[in-house]
């Protein structure tokens, strides 16, 4: 199935959940459709990256929300698509098939209103050549489900558990930056069965127009992403990694990742891999340009492999 | 509720493959209207080669303001490998491209999105276009003068500020109408394409109402026969397109729409772009990006 092509520089290859990827970078869940589209880039190509993760997938298909569901904010965008997808059926068994694995690795993104919801979507996904499962209790733009169970721990290591019950092939949960205590629900996560944490989805904000005094986005709320929320995204891998990093779980870093000084900033919090989203929006070449400045710096630095940057932050 | 057709939409951007180029532009000429608007030329040739009357492009305004803005494609010159664009200076992003000098170059992704297909069956053409809703009928009026095929287009635009051009008078006459009601676009003049212009502002030479309006009186013009063979094309505010849709209703003809919504990948990805179309199925929420951004006006839901 899955045979990755050495299209990036060897040191970039990176090991995460027993799967090699051929570059520390993935590309994020709702940035890139079902994998396809950004291939009508020319010069883009998903075989630049370790891993693409689709489109958040529901047990049914659904329309998402009204418009406008996008805006751009200082340094960052909001958005509110609301998991527009065509239902776990459709993307299984018409999706699935032209994708081509040997470009890259494809993880799914569940979603769900129950956590029998996420069960059944992960259990389909478990019959399917998907290389891993990333469960998003965090998503900040649907009524029910997502963040209504990722900003409780002990929901959260529901949520993770049923699905872990479902299926052998890694699970990765997704964090919401939106809690109290990330620490908690991580440590809780990882002992409900998660093989690797991503760390984080948007953080919640708002915009207003002032000229009809009504919110921009149709959700009255969005997730923010890009550059301006780096700073948090950093902060709570280090924190994660705390509680990640003496039991092995490998995380995805993400949050405003738009060049290679970014992803070796989130390298060094402890993020085994970084994931880059809004930057694709930005600039549809980023990933090559974060591949070539991560291979300078390891050259520069006469290190072997992207590992030996992980968690390496001197305090 | 009705699934989109994923499948198509998969298969789409796999035959689609490369067909949208990221490319350094450099601005070689900018002509400066009232109101704030913008003609500019942009040096992009595989841009240029590709591109189709409503495709557009994404272009970045600054290093400063990151997310691009879309911009239909008003003109391209597959020879000399330029496009034109059309754009008032509203917002942070288009302020910052307004003030851009000759010589700038601004990243753009394009062409970009599934255009107007004109239907040889339907060879009388209307083209309507709202403020800065014109590009896209430019082209098109462009495009089909210089086919073989033997269009009848005619072009009515509406404006309520100052148009983007400096109208004169028409040598091209349009008898459905008062001969007071002479003014043009001179470009399409020059390409033998007869235009009319309507506005409310009393602009000389105009329509003293909407475009719509007189659309609908140039529809009044034709016998039965002539409207079996017409269709309506249009690119404006969502209240004109609303308008066209609704007399394109009225006289059963087709009515091809370009819409527009705030947008952030613009290749298909994010689906931030989406509108509500009616399918043969249900309701759909497609990308004005790539399914669109034109659409059929009957499935459009205003």
């Amino acid at each position: 199935m899955a045979v990755t092509l050495p299209v990036t520089p060897a040191p970039l290859n990176t090991d995460f959940c027993g799967l090699t990827l051929n570059s520390p970078i993935v590309l994020l869940s709702g940035c890139v459709g079902f994998g396809e589209e950004y291939t009508r880039v020319d010069g883009f190509s998903n075989a630049d990256v370790g891993a693409v993760v689709l489109k958040g997938t529901t047990r049914e298909s659904r329309l998402g929300n009204q418009p406008h569901r996008v805006y751009e904010t200082p340094a960052g965008m909001l958005n509110a698509i609301g998991l527009q997808n065509p239902g776990m059926d459709r993307v299984v068994d018409h999706i699935l098939p032209g994708l081509d694995f040997a470009e890259t690795r494809f993880f799914a993104n569940v979603c769900g209103s129950t956590i029998d919801d996420y069960a059944a979507v992960t259990k389909r996904f478990d019959d399917s050549p998907i290389d891993a499962i990333e469960i998003n209790i965090s998503c900040p733009n649907i009524k029910q489900g997502g963040v209504s169970f990722g900003n409780y721990p002990d929901m959260s290591a529901k949520v993770v558990a049923a699905c872990r019950a479902q299926t052998s092939k890694p699970i990765i949960a997704k964090l919401s930056p939106n809690q109290t205590d990330i620490q908690e629900n991580a440590r809780l996560c990882i002992e409900a069965g998660a093989d690797a944490l991503a760390v984080i989805n948007t953080v919640m904000g708002m915009a207003i127009d002032t000229e009809n005094r009504r919110p921009v986005i149709g959700n009255v709320r969005g997730g923010l992403s890009g550059p301006a929320i780096k700073p948090i995204a950093l902060l709570k891998v280090h924190q994660v990694y705390e509680i990640a990093g003496p039991r092995n779980i490998p995380i995805i870093g993400q949050g405003g990742i738009v060049s290679a000084r970014d992803a070796i900033e989130f390298l060094l919090a402890g993020a085994t891999t970084v994931g880059v989203g809004t930057a694709l929006f930005y600039d549809p070449m980023a990933c090559k340009k974060i591949n070539t400045g991560l291979a300078d710096y390891l050259k520069v630095r006469q290190l072997q492999s992207v590992s030996q940057l992980v968690g390496a932050l001197q305090l | 509720m009705a699934v989109a057709d994923i499948e198509d939409r998969i298969a789409h951007a796999q035959r689609h493959r490369s067909s949208i180029f990221l490319e350094d532009a450099e601005l070689v000429s900018v002509e400066k209207f009232p109101a704030e608007q913008f003609i500019m030329r942009l040096r992009a040739p595989r841009c240029a080669e590709r591109a189709s009357p409503g495709s557009f492009v994404h272009i970045q305004c600054s290093e400063q303001i990151p997310m691009r803005r879309p911009l239909s494609i008003m003109r391209a010159s597959k020879n000399d490998g330029w496009i034109e664009v059309l754009f008032k200076s509203l917002g942070e992003g288009l302020r910052a491209l307004g003030s851009a000098e000759i010589g700038d170059v601004f990243s753009i992704i394009g062409p970009i999105g599934k255009g107007f297909v004109p239907d040889q069956q339907r060879p009388n053409t209307v083209l309507i276009g709202g403020g800065v809703g014109i590009p896209p009928m430019v082209f098109l009026a462009e495009s089909m003068q210089s086919e073989d095929f033997d269009w009848n287009p005619i072009v009515l635009m509406g404006s309520e500020i100052p148009f983007p051009f400096d109208a004169a008078e028409s040598k091209i006459p349009c008898d459905w109408l008062n001969a007071d009601i002479n003014h043009t676009m001179p470009l399409l003049d020059r390409w033998n394409v007869p235009a009319r212009l309507a506005s409310l502002a009393g602009f000389d030479g105009c329509f003293n109402g909407y475009v719509t309006d007189l659309s609908k009186m140039y529809l009044e013009s034709l016998t039965e026969e002539q409207r079996q063979q017409t269709e309506l094309y249009a690119c404006g505010p969502t209240i004109m397109l609303q308008a066209v849709a609704k007399l394109a209703e009225g006289y059963s003809i087709p009515a091809q729409v370009s819409l527009e919504e705030y947008m952030a990948c613009a290749v298909g990805g994010c689906a931030g772009c989406t509108v509500e179309i009616q399918s043969d199925d249900g309701p759909t929420m497609q990308r004005v990006c790539v399914d669109g951004p034109v659409f059929e006006a009957s499935r459009v839901v205003f």
